[in-house]
């Protein structure tokens, strides 16, 4: 499921690399607020019994940004074998509440916006973006420490999501102690 | 009375007539039960078995259109408008949903695939499924 407004680049993507799972476009970020998704990429759980029983986290599919994210992208796809293969989970439901990343009101109002400002960019695409970028604005000010919010709106203002303004934005991020996910699986030391 | 759009909690969209003459926001009583799935009763705001009560219901409706701003702080959800593209999304209150989250229950969408198909989460009830959230960015 990608948290993308940008349908060709998922659909480019997905062919390219021959994707056999069901590959969804969340151009709203509905997922995002249902499950507690603040960055990509993340991964939940959920069981034959339609119950949740992994939190959203982080789960790189690859060691690609470990120097940057000091995840090693293994733990994750371990554990999941284990549980895919035999059933055994690595939390409990009491673990699995715990660290839930539960939103504010001032995230689920910058996703509204959010939504406007994509409804306003399919209705002016060759046009005058300053209405959908006025909304952009307003749900950065409102989430200025989520990715899906900060880093998400990047492609939609013509930003490099590598560039200057990202670096600018993990600097803030960081300064304020690295807010997301509260799990950490295969965090590792520096 | 001009077309507004309105983006619902699932992330669909609606037109409808938005009156200049009544409330912050509002639209024919018929689209609102359409576009949000709550249903204007005499005990009140109702969806599935659960009713609000309404205690001023002359500043949510006047027999024709709703307003969907009063409708949302009566319920408890979130809304933000644009009046001047007359577009509204309204979604969940952060209480609601953090609420909801303690469950565990795994709430069900429906999205597009990248064949334009519409894919729903419970379409692969009972099975262990892992949900990805990736993005181009």
């Amino acid at each position: 499921m990608a948290l993308d407004a940008d349908e060709t680049a998922v659909r480019e993507w997905a062919t390219k690399e021959k994707l056999t799972m069901p590959v969804l476009i969340d151009k709203f970020h509905i997922v995002a607020d249902l499950y507690g998704f603040v960055n990509v990429s993340a991964s939940i759980w959920v069981d034959e019994n339609d119950k949740i029983v992994r939190p959203a986290d982080s789960a790189p599919g690859s060691d690609m940004f470990r120097s940057f994210s000091n995840i090693d992208s293994e733990v994750h796809h371990n554990l999941l074998r284990k549980w895919v293969r035999s059933g055994e989970r690595d939390l409990d439901d009491t673990a699995v509440r715990e660290f839930q990343v539960k939103p504010n009101q001032d995230v689920q109002l910058a996703r509204l916006h959010r939504r406007i400002a994509v409804v306003l960019r399919e209705r002016n695409q060759e046009g005058d973006d300053s209405a959908s970028r006025e909304h952009l604005a307003r749900a950065e000010a409102l989430a200025p420490l989520d990715w899906t919010i900060r880093r998400g709106n990047m492609p939609l203002v013509g930003v490099d999501p590598f560039g200057d303004e990202f670096f600018k934005f993990v600097g803030q991020w960081s300064q304020a102690g690295r807010p997301g996910f509260k799990l950490g699986t295969g965090r590792v030391e520096k | 009375m001009s077309l507004g759009l309105i983006v619902n909690h699932a992330g669909e969209i609606a037109h409808a007539e938005v009156g200049s003459e009544f409330g912050q926001f509002a639209i024919p009583l018929n689209d609102f039960e359409i576009i949000t799935g709550w249903k204007l009763k005499p005990e009140g705001l109702c969806i599935d078995q659960i009713c609000v009560a309404v205690r001023d219901p002359k500043s949510l409706t006047n027999q024709t259109e709703i307003d969907i701003v009063e409708f949302a702080r009566i319920t408890n959800q979130n809304i933000v408008v644009d009046h001047v593209r007359k577009i509204a999304a309204l979604g969940e209150h952060a209480d609601t949903r953090s609420e909801a989250m303690t469950t565990l229950d795994a709430p069900d969408f429906t999205l597009p695939d990248i064949h334009g198909k519409q894919v729903s989460f419970s379409d692969f009830n009972r099975r262990k499924r892992l949900l990805l959230a990736w993005s181009s960015w």
